[in-house]
């Protein structure tokens, strides 16, 4: 979700101006996954570098977000869509916002169709020294440790490896997201900016990622991934 | 049929399934009738001194009104010699309750004035009760009852001599003691205007605040409309109680419609379930848990959809729930400790009437007799003059949330390790060395947690004695001793 900064500089608008307008995109992409088939979409809303902007901006980000998730509770209830919320650990995360991500998760927990992440003061980097030290905890010997142990211990271990990442505004950096899961993901770097992201843009994206070959580290460009 | 002998009545037995008082435990007016009768106790200096210093009834409700509930059973069962026991229990209970009010004045439980008085309530609340719903009561069935009653008070005191023999004395007595002697205590304003307000939910409704909250807001004032009406004038008057327009009819109408559901089927109404149900802990192993846990599912999802939904404008108000980190890793803050578990009696500070409602919980719980009861209550002395030595600072006799805080990890001295292998000790019935399944059962409510560290099924004295010290002074959090000590 890049962009919304410039989106706002460009109209000579406020840098909060941007934010408010990846609202409307947010909920577009969230409908478009939903109705192409899309079983788990994992949003970058703030991560835990983010927290070095004004802190004007991040109080802002902070309402704006709480605002927006009380405003669509009923909707993703209603729409079928599991939330849940990565990271999210901060205390500087408000109280009130805190609760209202739980409030959420609790909310639809039971639903069954989408997966909808939204990595909030998320790090990639953070997780896997979560999981090491849950493992620690767990006192799990240095032999027993594999790949799939390993991600057990990861936050949301139900989560699947990444097949696709569309990063907006041209951007091309990982920039600590989900490190464990991108492993093997696609890439696509759309240069529009977030607030100007539309269902087409997203469409256009999964059309760009059916057409890739992907091998996953082997040789013979059998089949298209299988996303398991 | 007056004095001395308990239940030995010639023609109909008093206790047992066919009493007047009986036919009341189901009647959801007696609900109303409790309150009401609790207020006037509460009203009499010595009794509010003591329910003020002792009572946990402010912080854990819940569990006072279930030992209450089982109490009474006890009290009115057709075999004497569970009624002797309890009788018994009841006096070394209260024995062990005495002090002085704030205004120094002395109190004891055992003030055998004050002991008639409780009776006293009880029966006119009950004959009150049917007056305002309109079923008064024959005078045949009035002075029954007060037989009924009068042979309760000689069973606790070994004689009625405190309460009148005759009914029409009796009214003048109660006249007599609301006009000279009660009084605008302390105890009765908290169980007017704080106990409702400040209510904790129940074990079976904890998942959901916000609900609870929400019912509690609309339903605290109209019980407390309610209770203050129904008080007899010359109280009210004493003790400056507001007299709303409507509060009379409000209550009439209030005991009308409770007295409306005789016309149920027989058995929709029973007191026993409805309390059972309602200290039904999640984590219990008892069958009926599995629903409970899906209607706490359901009453969660109901509150965060309530909680998304209000408008953000009104959102200044206190939090009910936690931060999520901390009761995640299963540790509470010293302060929630301190409020769940160390006050027992709710008046933010720690003292011995603290853990000596600790040491009570623990021996209704395993319905100790003596001598156990008393080493439980010695270890219990011994464990509060460690933490008195050891956390108060400012010399004031007790210990405040502070003073608390201050220094929480010196809690675990060798008192404390006394407390537990005693509280092992008297747990232990059959003397083992071992606790087995039922001997869990009788402390916990419920069988082994799985993950215990159970060999062979059984607990031994090392397990049990660091499980005790972790959650008492660890702070952590403990599926056993929760439901046993935190649990309102």
């Amino acid at each position: 979700m890049d962009g919304n900064g410039r989106w706002a500089q460009r109209r000579a608008l406020p840098r909060t101006a941007g934010h408010r307008a990846a609202e409307t995109t947010v909920i577009d992409i969230i409908e478009a996954a939903r109705a192409a088939g899309v079983e788990w979409l994992s949003l970058y809303a703030f991560s835990t570098e983010n927290w070095n902007r004004p802190g004007t901006e991040v109080d802002y980000l902070m309402r704006l977000v709480r605002r927006v998730v009380r405003k669509h509770a009923p909707l993703l209830l209603a729409r079928g869509i599991r939330c849940r919320f990565l990271g999210a650990a901060d205390p500087r995360i408000p109280r009130e916002l805190a609760q209202d991500f739980d409030d959420l998760a609790t909310l639809t927990a039971d639903n069954q169709g989408m997966t909808l992440t939204v990595a909030f003061d998320h790090g990639g980097r953070r997780d896997i020294v979560e999981a090491a030290k849950s493992l620690i905890r767990n006192g799990t010997p240095a032999d027993d440790v594999t790949e799939r142990v390993f991600a057990d211990h990861l936050p949301f271990p139900d989560t699947p490896d990444v097949d696709l990442v569309i990063r907006t505004s041209g951007e091309q950096r990982i920039s600590n997201f989900m490190l464990w899961q991108v492993a093997y993901a696609e890439w696509v770097f759309p240069e529009v900016l977030w607030p100007d992201f539309r269902a087409s843009d997203f469409l256009t994206c999964l059309h760009t990622y059916q057409r890739r070959d992907r091998r996953f580290g082997g040789v013979p460009p059998q089949t298209n991934g299988d996303p398991s | 049929m007056t004095t001395g002998t308990t239940g030995t009545a010639d023609k109909v037995p008093l206790f047992g399934p066919e009493s007047q008082f009986r036919a009341f435990f189901d009647d959801p007016r007696w609900a109303l009738a409790m309150i009401r009768a609790t207020v006037l106790e509460a009203a009499h200096p010595q009794i509010g001194a003591a329910l003020a210093d002792n009572s946990t009834f402010v912080a854990h409700p819940w569990r006072r009104l279930r030992n209450t509930f089982l109490s009474m059973r006890r009290m009115f069962n057709a075999d004497p010699a569970v009624r002797e026991r309890e009788a018994a229990r009841l006096n070394r209970l209260h024995a062990r309750m005495s002090g002085s009010d704030t205004r120094g004045r002395a109190y004891d439980a055992m003030d055998r004035a004050a002991r008639a008085w409780v009776v006293a309530t009880l029966y006119e609340s009950a004959v009150t009760m049917c007056r305002l719903s309109g079923q008064p009561l024959d005078q045949d069935t009035m002075e029954r009852m007060y037989a009924e009653y009068r042979t309760f008070l000689a069973a606790l005191e070994g004689d009625a001599g405190e309460l009148p023999e005759d009914l029409n004395d009796f009214w003048r007595y109660f006249d007599r003691v609301v006009e000279d002697e009660l009084e605008n205590t302390e105890a009765a304003r908290i169980i007017l205007y704080r106990l409702f307000d400040h209510l904790p939910a129940p074990a079976l409704l904890d998942g959901a605040p916000t609900l609870w909250a929400a019912g509690r807001a609309v339903v605290s004032p109209l019980l407390g409309a309610i209770t203050v009406a129904s008080l007899p004038e010359p109280y009210r008057r004493r003790a400056g109680l507001a007299e709303m327009p409507g509060a009379p009819t409000l209550m009439q109408g209030a005991y009308l419609a409770a007295g409306l559901t005789r016309f149920l089927p027989e058995g929709w109404i029973n007191a026993e379930s409805i309390i059972e149900a309602l200290s039904l802990s999640p984590d219990s192993d008892d069958p009926r848990a599995r629903t409970v846990t899906a209607l706490r599912a359901r009453m969660k999802r109901a509150s965060a959809l309530l909680r998304l939904l209000t408008p953000l404008s009104g959102d200044t108000g206190p939090d009910p729930v936690p931060a999520s980190s901390a009761a995640a890793e299963g540790r509470r803050s010293a302060e929630e400790f301190f409020r769940q578990v160390l006050d027992q009696t709710g008046d933010g500070h720690l003292d011995w009437p603290d853990l000596a409602a600790m040491a009570r919980e623990l021996a209704t719980r395993l319905d100790l007799d003596e001598p156990e009861e008393t080493r439980l209550y010695d270890a219990f002395a011994a464990w509060w003059r460690e933490l008195q030595a050891a956390l108060d600072t400012d010399g004031d006799g007790r210990v405040s949330a502070a003073e608390y805080a201050a220094a929480v990890p010196s809690l675990a001295g060798p008192a404390l390790i006394r407390v537990a292998e005693v509280l092992f000790d008297v747990t232990d019935k059959d003397g083992s060395g071992t606790i087995n399944a039922d001997e869990h059962r009788a402390l916990f409510r419920t069988a082994f947690h799985r993950d215990l560290t159970t060999t062979d099924g059984t607990y031994g004295r090392s397990a049990f004695v660091g499980d005790f010290l972790s959650f008492m002074s660890g702070r952590r959090r403990n599926t056993a001793y929760d439901p046993l000590l935190a649990d309102a």
